[in-house]
């Protein structure tokens, strides 16, 4: 500045303070004004001049982690704006994680050893074992009192038996899964197939007559065990082997009689080309849990699934299939239909700061107290509820109706044969052994025998 | 430093008083360096040193992630000698090491010099060798299933066509390693352009010299060029060797469902590192693993910094 001291300095000095006073005595009166608001606010309080609803039901803010994208999410988005709608004092905001077990796994302990975890975490049974045994979750125990004290057994048992870790529910499925054999009708019909297959031998010669290779390529396939990534695991209670252990609680898999001929049974489809069946698999865009697979695509006559691949995955991927297909009980060694009781539980990590609403949210989204909504959200992703009683809602009973492939996922769920895998702290490790195992043995790698051998090492380790 | 017979240089003149610092400035510099380098410092100490450590800690630990660490001594080194998955993914990774370092060293050598010739069009051949490593790796992978599906793959009908065994490449256990080894080709772009650089850094007139005296292209690469970029090579031979021990990425997209798949033939080091820790909750076992994995990259490193003497030459250094 070339002014120093000139005429206007003094002005601009005497209207700097002037702004700097101004400012400091607009501080003052908003200090003044806070303070009177705190004490009336304070006296209102008190005194109960005031609103009581606001002052004494403070919101619940929840958070729950999940690992869905894309359709499905959208229905849990819906479940979160119906409970916020039905629980104003509750109020649930949905995270969506990526769903790779171990990155979902990394990111929950994390947030655990950090002291900030979700108050719900949807996790895929594995993990759940090893969780409870190192002190991750909350037990639910005492929360099954007053209204819930029926909760568990308002459940399938198969339910409470999958969420169950030495005596304590550590987690409660929103959804259970359960399996059976599809076929495709058309290609029943052009190899001559009158009926679909009651036993597993007759499973066996079916199969076989709709392997088609053409140039040293497979173009089509009868059915293959590891398909969509079922290994071993999924097969054992076809089997009566989901939970084979020794005296000594440890787990034996090797002399297990039903685990012995299940591995064998996987055994007798080391016949077909592993790699051109997992290169089918990626060419058809089954990667990563899709919804297009090789039976959905029309290349295969029969597959081990769910009912999402006939509720989701077909409409979605191939609606030519609609009415092309239907669906039996799996036909294994046990006499009656069976399957493998597993789904998505929900549990409380350790460290949630609102254990008891978080409860009452994962068994509201079981369907507890609340079947009509689960029961029309159930059909749209294909699931099967927790309890008995959300089948009896409407709209369940009309999606059975209009799906009368449905009819064989439900009386399964009851069966004495359908097992839930025991929960132990190294079933993740089980799990992708037996995986391994079912690898090794249909590429001829391992005989039986060794591959049980594995299976039992893994699960001891 | 290079040894002379020259006089030693006479000393400076001492400072004049007025310029030396005094203790309080002195003590006002020290401060504002060491505020200076305290992100970096920081950062090494929490993002380097403390993980380290912490590792060496907990591969001597029974630890979840959660909770108190129990100290086992070395138990977890013990069973990883007796873990036939450990063995089984070392020698996985060695094998793809010990493929895919000298192919690619080659390769990318080869292409440099290739692209270091006088030809019409250089830049647009520097371009197109480069553009695959600025792909996406996760998309790198994606394309090389498709195209190398044995079901419906284009490279598989190209084999077809030319009457070629087509094998089952990611699918088959014969297979599955050269085909990580094949997709490990196709990211040279970095160390191509690493060895261009080194290439355009050697005198012409050595070239001249050497020509003038009849040595061939063979003798002129064999005793002008490798040893003038040897400090090149050494560079890009200790990245890819750090990459190689570490591979993760590619065989995690590929394999996805059926990890270390078809049958544990790629089942490398570092992903059995990753679940143990991250899906089976091992934590002290896993920090073993990486220790272990540590010290013999160490030894290797050491290896070949101390066999670098015999075939590194450094222009300024006393051979």
């Amino acid at each position: 500045m070339d002014n120093k001291g000139g005429p206007g300095t003094a002005d601009k000095a005497c209207s700097a303070w002037s702004r700097l006073r101004g400012r400091a005595l607009s501080r003052h009166r908003r200090v003044g004004k806070a303070a009177v608001a705190i004490a009336t606010a304070a006296i209102v309080g008190t005194t109960g001049l005031g609103s009581a609803g606001a002052a004494s039901t403070p919101t619940v803010n929840l958070t729950w982690w999940t690992m869905w994208s894309g359709a499905t999410l959208q229905l849990l988005n819906q479940m979160v704006t119906q409970f916020n709608k039905t629980h104003p004092g509750i109020h649930v905001t949905e995270t969506n994680i990526p769903s790779d077990a171990t990155t979902s796994t990394a990111k929950l302990l994390s947030a655990i050893a950090a002291g900030d975890p979700p108050d719900i975490f949807t996790e895929w049974w594995p993990e759940i074992g090893s969780f409870a045994a190192n002190g991750d979750l909350v037990a639910m125990g005492p929360y099954l009192t007053g209204q819930y004290a029926g909760f568990t057994k308002w459940e399938y048992p198969v339910a409470v038996q999958g969420g169950t870790y030495k005596g304590n529910l550590y987690a409660v499925p929103m959804s259970l899964n359960s399996w059976a054999l599809y076929y495709n009708k058309g290609m029943l019909k052009k190899y001559g197939i009158k009926s679909p297959p009651k036993t597993l031998a007759q499973l066996d010669a079916d199969q076989a007559k709709m392997w088609v290779t053409s140039n040293g390529r497979l173009q089509q396939m009868g059915f293959y065990p590891d398909v969509n990534g079922n290994g071993f695991q999924f097969y054992t209670s076809f089997f009566n082997a989901t939970n084979c252990f020794n005296k000594a609680g440890k787990y034996d898999f090797e002399h297990c009689p039903g685990a012995q001929r299940e591995m064998n049974w996987i055994a007798s489809y080391a016949k077909y080309p592993y790699s051109q069946v997992m290169a089918l698999q990626t060419a058809v865009g089954q990667v990563a849990g899709g919804q297009t697979d090789i039976w959905t695509r029309g290349l295969a006559g029969f597959v081990l699934s769910g009912p999402w691949e006939g509720a989701q995955n077909v409409p979605t991927s191939n609606p030519g299939m609609l009415g092309n297909f239907g669906v039996e009980a799996f036909p294994g060694t046990v006499p009656v239909p069976s399957t493998l009781g597993q789904g998505n539980f929900n549990i409380i990590p350790k460290g949630s700061a609102h254990p008891q609403q978080a409860f009452e949210f994962i068994a509201w989204l079981a369907g507890y107290h609340n079947e009509a909504f689960v029961g029309s959200i159930d059909p749209k992703g294909g699931w099967v509820p927790a309890g008995p009683s959300v089948t009896k809602a409407p709209a369940y009973q009309a999606w059975l109706k209009a799906n009368p492939w449905l009819s064989g996922f439900l009386p399964q769920m009851t069966s004495p044969y359908t097992q839930a895998p025991a929960l132990t702290p190294t079933q993740s490790q089980l799990f992708a052994a037996e995986n391994t195992a079912t690898n090794n043995v249909l590429q001829k790698i391992w005989t039986p025998q060794r591959a049980l051998q594995y299976i039992d090492q893994q699960g001891n380790a | 430093m290079q040894a002379t017979d020259s006089p030693p240089l006479p000393s400076a003149p001492p400072l004049p008083r007025a310029q030396r610092l005094s203790p309080s400035v002195h003590r006002r510099h020290t401060r504002a360096g060491l505020l200076f380098v305290s992100p970096w410092v920081i950062g090494f100490l929490c993002f380097f040193a403390y993980p380290f450590f912490a590792t060496i800690y907990y591969s001597f630990t029974d630890f979840n992630g959660v909770g108190a660490a129990k100290f086992i001594g070395f138990t977890n080194y013990v069973n990883l000698f007796h873990d036939p998955l450990f063995r089984t993914s070392l020698f996985n990774t060695f094998y793809y090491t010990a493929c895919e370092l000298p192919l690619s060293t080659i390769a990318a050598l080869g292409l440099a010099l290739l692209l270091n010739m006088k030809v019409k069009g250089r830049a647009i051949y520097r371009t197109i060798f480069y553009i695959p490593s600025i792909v996406p790796l996760v998309a790198s992978c994606m394309i090389f299933v498709w195209i190398f599906n044995p079901v419906s793959g284009i490279v598989n009908d190209l084999l077809t066509s030319a009457h070629l065994p087509a094998p089952n490449w990611f699918f088959s256990i014969a297979w599955s390693k050269p085909s990580f080894i094949l997709l490990g080709l196709w990211g040279l772009g970095q160390p191509m352009v690493i060895y261009l650089a080194g290439l355009q850094g050697v005198p012409r007139e050595m070239y001249e010299v050497a020509a003038l005296d009849g040595a061939g292209p063979w003798r002129r690469l064999r005793y002008i060029t490798i040893p003038m970029i040897s400090p090149v090579i050494l560079f890009n031979v200790v990245l890819q060797l750090v990459l190689c021990i570490s591979y993760f990425t590619q065989a995690q997209v590929i394999e996805n469902s059926d990890i270390g798949g078809p049958g544990t033939s790629t089942w490398f080091y570092v992903q059995y590192l990753y679940e143990q820790a991250f899906q089976f909750l091992k934590l002290g076992y896993s920090s073993a693993m990486a220790f272990f994995l540590f010290v013999v990259s160490g030894i290797i490193m050491v290896l070949l910094f101390r066999s670098s003497s015999r075939w590194v030459y450094y222009a300024n250094e006393p051979r």
